[in-house]
């Protein structure tokens, strides 16, 4: 929560700033909303690109725990501390970091909200708000219901009680996993998670079977995935598509039940993995559509409802990206790089991005899809002939060598971010 | 697999490479397209016990032959070769050139 230090430390970077915007150099005050790769990367860049900027980073924890690998503490493969990050090394590069929540965004007044009704002025704002669940999409799973059947998609206290419920478990016991239509966070994560938890029981649970309940007829690395499944863990996994009668309707919190069409199913645990929107504070500023995700121009990621805001992440709408951190740390350089430009009074150059996704289908199993897009008629779309997933075939230790490229990967991209 | 990108780069091309980047005076540059997203795996900075290959500070000779050998497949790899398909041989050589730029 913002203290009164904290206001006035604002506040006076704020007045610094003020007067300089109509200089040749870029400067000026951005503000970015929300820590996480997206954000966290967009100011530092921002920061490092131009230092004269005043750039205010908004998120209102003091640590941020990150998605990417937390399907290995649910399997016992890592603690939860080795997922979380301070932003020391953010604030270390000129990043003035404001320990609050924004609560509302005048886009015509260009000024953020905070939860103590200060308001930060702003001559380019930056959402990376995340998501959020999308409470009330599927009947019976509210806030209370994801303490009994929780939804961990938000790395943290939920990873925390999912893991939790496992250890509890009995062997023998049924482990319901329900993934959501498209899009959402993270899409082949749902069965990285799947694969984890089965290696997981294979070791400690070996009676014990996972049902995915799929609101989906096809998903990222489909064919990796199911044939590695055959191979590591014949018989424990059972995937039920869309067509198969797998879209969960609606679920019991009370007894545990999971509801399709055509079944119900008595879960021992059961990861509600829901349909999702934009953060909050996407929807408050109005850059977000009535998909509840946020549309943006592929060059800078400008909101094409909103101007002078950028979206970039998870909660915006980015073409052929999927939705991970990867991509959300390439679009936030790539968006900083350009509102360097655009307050300079210069045209952005158009970008290219590339998006590389690892999972793990067991600790040293790694698979991968990878992409490479540029703005096309409007949307960031699929460069063709390049990009796709790993060969279906492989000789040596080529599962191996992918699953060290993940886990070095986490180890590049959390320093870049937050060391 | 195996890493030429490992060898290390001449500090002469290093010295000459920044000269000849300067100009107008800013703290960092962005880098041509595609560059930027290139330091999500390939680390600005040292990264204890990575397995992959830092290219700040190498030959750009050396990088543009990389990228074209994974591109036509001849030099195997994972994920190299299906994100050098997403650039042509322009593209390349100002990413390498750029990544030749920055400091070892």
């Amino acid at each position: 929560m913002a203290t009164r230090r904290t206001f006035l430390k604002l506040t006076a970077a704020a007045s610094l700033a003020a007067p300089s915007i109509a200089s040749a150099q870029a400067s000026g005050r951005v503000v970015v909303v929300g820590g996480g790769f997206g954000g966290a990367t967009a100011a530092r860049t921002l920061k490092v690109l131009e230092p004269k900027l005043t750039v205010t980073l908004v998120e209102p924890n003091p640590v941020f725990t990150a998605c990417p690998f937390s399907n290995n503490v649910l399997a016992a493969l890592r603690e939860i501390s080795q997922q979380q990050f301070g932003y020391d090394g953010v604030q270390k590069t000129g990043v003035v970091l404001a320990q609050t929540a924004a609560t509302a965004v005048d886009a015509s007044g260009k000024t953020v909200t905070l939860t103590d009704g200060s308001k930060l002025p702003y001559d380019r704002l930056v959402l990376s708000p995340g998501i959020d669940i999308n409470w009330g999409a599927l009947p019976g799973y509210d806030e209370a219901a994801a303490e009994k059947m929780p939804h961990a998609w938000k790395a943290g206290a939920q990873t925390v009680l999912l893991r939790q419920q496992l250890q509890a478990m009995d062997d023998g016991g049924l482990v319901v996993i329900s993934s959501p239509a498209n899009p959402f966070r993270c899409p082949p994560g749902p069965y990285e998670r799947a694969s984890l938890i089965a290696y997981w029981l294979k070791i400690w649970k070996p009676k014990s079977k996972l049902l995915i309940l799929d609101s989906k007829d096809a998903f990222s690395k489909q064919r990796l995935f199911q044939n590695a499944w055959a191979q590591l863990y014949p018989g424990l996994i059972e995937w039920v598509s869309l067509s198969q009668g797998g879209k969960v309707t609606a679920v019991d919190p009370a007894t545990l039940t999971v509801v399709t069409d055509f079944a119900r199913h008595k879960a021992a645990v059961a990861n509600i993995i829901p349909p999702q929107k934009a953060g909050t504070i996407a929807q408050k500023a109005g850059v977000a559509d009535r998909t509840g995700w946020c549309p943006v121009e592929p060059v800078a990621f400008e909101s094409t409802l909103q101007p002078g805001i950028h979206v970039v992440g998870d909660s915006a709408i980015m073409g052929g990206m999927p939705k991970s951190a990867f991509a959300a740390n390439a679009q936030a350089k790539v968006c900083a790089g350009a509102i360097v430009e655009l307050l300079a009074g210069r045209k952005p150059v158009d970008p290219i991005l590339i998006n590389t996704c690892y999972s793990l289908v067991a600790p040293d199993y790694g698979i991968s899809v990878a992409g490479v897009y540029r703005p096309d008629k409007g949307v960031l779309a699929d460069i063709p002939g390049a990009g796709g997933t790993s060969p279906l075939e492989v000789v040596g230790g080529f599962r191996g060598q992918e699953a060290l490229f993940a886990s070095s990967w986490f180890k590049t991209i959390t320093t870049e971010v937050f060391g | 697999m195996r890493h030429r990108l490992l060898l290390p780069a001449l500090a002469s091309a290093l010295l000459l490479a920044s000269s000849l980047a300067g100009g107008p005076v800013r703290a960092a540059d962005a880098g041509p397209p595609g560059a930027s997203s290139c330091t999500g795996c390939h680390a600005a900075k040292r990264i204890p016990d990575s397995v992959i290959p830092r290219i700040a500070g190498r030959k750009a000779s050396d990088i543009v032959q990389f990228m074209r050998e994974y591109r036509s497949g001849a030099w195997p790899s994972s994920v190299m070769g299906r994100i050098a398909k997403g650039f042509d041989d322009q593209q390349i050589d100002a990413i390498a050139a750029w990544f030749a730029a920055q400091p070892e």
